[in-house]
């Protein structure tokens, strides 16, 4: 009963919130997406999702990359070192409250 | 919850989703398709053309499906860049069927000295369609296992079933190539068109939502 209450309090509350850790788990599998692929990829509104990416761009946890592509400005997003560091750790957490659980 | 994070299904989903256009139907339908017509042009006209068709159409049409995918399909789902992880493994695919297509070069340059290789040559000719349709099939499904695109285990097994009908039908080979082609090439369309239907361009507001963020 002990053990419990620690664990949980290492599971990062920023990703534990549903909406931002389909953002997160998203971007984890890819190098970067757009705000349009990831509106798609998640069927969010633009309002919605953009509300999240700004929390987890606050927590440096999400990047916003300018580029052009064929001349033209694009917006990428992608996941920082530090947002791919804290999601592997959020996993493991996780885990971890599921594995001490009574049998 | 636990299969929403499932991270090898959310890649697969993702890759999928980016393939969904059928556009990758398209261009890999035309190609069978133009190698099976230069087959047949070949048996009607003596002319080598099948040779030079598969060597240009990449050169010509990789760069068309790079801009048609510009044009079509980012438009409407957004961009997406892929890590290193899935191009090595289709690297690794690729690699592994110029070994086995070397090995079967070096069957046939040995035929002519080694014994072996021989009686496995003749084996080979003689039992062409099937070997054929099982490499296609095998290939095939080999790709749809990397890529995660299910719809190449159909391709597999239409070319399987039309190769071992070919076995004991004779047809000519170009007419094989021709079949399976068309089929890829209007799966392909109906594919493309389904998604140009379900992803509309963004209007107005929707198309400048990237900006406001």
């Amino acid at each position: 009963m002990s053990k419990k209450p620690s664990n949980l309090k290492n599971i990062d509350r920023l990703i534990h919130e549903p909406t931002r850790l389909m953002i997160m788990t998203q971007l984890y599998v890819v190098e970067s997406a757009d705000f349009l692929f990831l509106q798609h990829q998640l069927q969010m509104t633009p309002g919605n999702l953009s509300s999240h990416l700004s929390k987890l761009e606050e927590a440096g946890y999400v990047e916003i990359v300018k580029e052009f592509i064929e001349r033209k400005p694009h917006t990428a997003l992608e996941l920082t070192k530090k947002g791919r560091n804290a999601f592997r750790e959020y996993q493991q957490n996780l885990k971890q409250v599921f594995s001490d659980l009574p049998k | 919850m636990m299969k929403k994070t499932n991270l090898r299904e959310v890649e697969k989903r993702t890759y999928m989703s980016y393939h969904q256009d059928g556009l990758i139907d398209i261009f890999v339908g035309i190609y069978v398709l133009l190698f099976g017509l230069g087959i047949l042009l070949m048996t009607v006209t003596d002319f080598s053309t099948w040779f030079v068709i598969p060597a240009i159409f990449p050169a010509i049409m990789i760069p068309i499906w790079i801009s048609a995918k510009k044009r079509i399909t980012m438009p409407r789902i957004g961009y997406v860049k892929f890590g290193s992880r899935g191009a090595n493994k289709l690297m690794a695919v690729l690699v592994g069927l110029m070994v086995f297509g070397l090995g079967t070069f070096m069957v046939f340059s040995f035929s002519s000295s080694q014994g072996w290789a021989l009686s496995l040559r003749n084996l080979i000719i003689s039992n062409g369609m099937i070997i054929i349709g099982v490499a296609a099939a095998s290939i095939s499904s080999l790709f749809a296992y990397t890529m995660g695109l299910k719809r190449l285990y159909a391709y597999g097994l239409l070319t399987l079933v039309l190769f071992l009908t070919g076995h004991f039908i004779t047809i000519p080979f170009g007419y094989f190539l021709v079949t399976i082609g068309l089929v890829i090439v209007i799966n392909g369309f109906v594919l493309l068109i389904r998604f140009i239907r379900k992803y509309p361009l963004p209007q107005g507001d929707e198309a400048n939502v990237e900006k406001t963020f």
